[in-house]
């Protein structure tokens, strides 16, 4: 479960700023997490949840939204959805973006 | 409440005597920065020595143990035409039975239990590196066996100079297609025990279609280690990436 990873790397990075903001507390985190990471909404939110306790984020709302790689055709421009190494028309298939977990926004209360 | 610029007031608060202030903090945080960083590190130390780090990464029982003791064994027969002096790192969730398998080979070899996580980060072999560094960086090839998960440890770079998945045909002639992401980056893709195939009903052409689909680049060797089936495709491999300039024994 590499969720409790992105959970335990999101919260130091937080607490970091609470801390420099001096907050009393952290209301609601804003992420942008890419789609190819594979990490699962629910059971991030159920780590930060287990490990925010007794700290400045516990009971912080986190809202996520994703973010989709660029899978296109270097050739013909032909744009996928799935992954894929070589085209039809026979050009490289490259794989941009997607792979991102960005804090855009906290709220704190000071 | 009522908003004023980016700050929020609550009213109840405000008007009640006792300001309850708050603050939204416009961030663009990657919060992968720190292993980015250490990455980064352990990629220079590998430059700077002048060392082939190998990022073993498959599921449990998949063969990457043995994979290292095969390497080893074939370097200290002088398969690769000289002596190279080689380390292992060798990452579990708990125990050292991976690690006892290795050292009696009298490899520089250290343990990597990362207790809860299903996979190295950058961050950890730093830490495991440092603790032997000058053993470490006498070293010309680095094998790192990563926890045994299919999934999660191609999501983190540790800054190797080489990235291998090996799966065996017992996981399902599936396996390769239900994870694309895992081999898109690899530079070598094993697929071993082969001459189980038939016994598990495996069609082992179709996982090398499967990965010649998503990763056109990487290099494919059909494996059996217990029978030697692969291995000196392999040793050709790390032929053609060890360089000649590495420190000898």
């Amino acid at each position: 479960m590499h969720e409790m990873s992105y959970a335990y790397s999101l919260l130091q990075n937080v607490i970091r700023i609470a801390e420099e903001r001096k907050a009393k507390k952290v209301k609601e985190i804003e992420i942008e997490v890419g789609e190819l990471l594979l990490i699962n909404i629910d059971q991030l939110i159920f780590c930060f949840k287990a490990i925010s306790k007794d700290t400045l984020a516990e009971n912080a709302e986190i809202h996520a939204v994703f973010s989709g790689p660029d899978m296109r055709c270097e050739k013909c421009g032909r744009r996928f959805d799935q992954i894929i190494s070589i085209c039809e028309c026979g050009g490289k298939v490259c794989i941009k973006g997607g792979k991102s977990f960005i804090i855009k926004k906290i709220s704190l209360e000071v | 409440m009522y908003k004023r610029g980016k700050e929020l007031y609550n009213k109840k608060d405000f008007f009640g005597g006792v300001i309850m202030h708050k603050i939204d903090i416009e961030a663009e945080i990657d919060v992968l920065t720190e292993n980015k960083r250490f990455a980064k590190d352990n990629r220079r130390f590998f430059n700077e020595n002048e060392i082939i780090a190998i990022n073993i990464m498959g599921a449990v029982g998949s063969g990457k143990t043995t994979l290292i003791e095969k390497t080893i064994l074939a370097i200290k027969n002088k398969e690769l035409g000289k002596e190279l002096k080689v380390g292992a790192i060798l990452g579990d969730v708990f125990g050292d039975s991976d690690f006892k398998r290795v050292s009696k080979h009298s490899v520089i070899a250290e343990p990597l239990n990362t207790g809860k996580e299903c996979h190295l980060d950058a961050h950890i072999l730093n830490h495991t590196l440092h603790q032997r560094i000058d053993e470490f960086k006498n070293i010309d090839l680095l094998l790192i066996e990563n926890v045994g998960n299919l999934i999660c440890p191609s999501d983190f770079d540790l800054g190797e100079t080489y990235r291998v998945v090996i799966v065996s045909v017992t996981e399902g002639e599936d396996v390769i297609e239900k994870h694309p992401l895992t081999f898109v980056n690899a530079d070598v893709i094993i697929i071993n025990k082969v001459t189980l195939a038939n016994l598990v009903d495996v069609d082992v052409e179709k996982m090398v279609r499967d990965a010649k689909k998503i990763n056109s680049k990487a290099k494919i060797i059909k494996m059996d280690l217990k029978d030697g089936i692969g291995i000196e495709e392999w040793i050709n491999f790390l032929r053609s990436v060890l360089d000649v300039s590495c420190n000898t024994s």
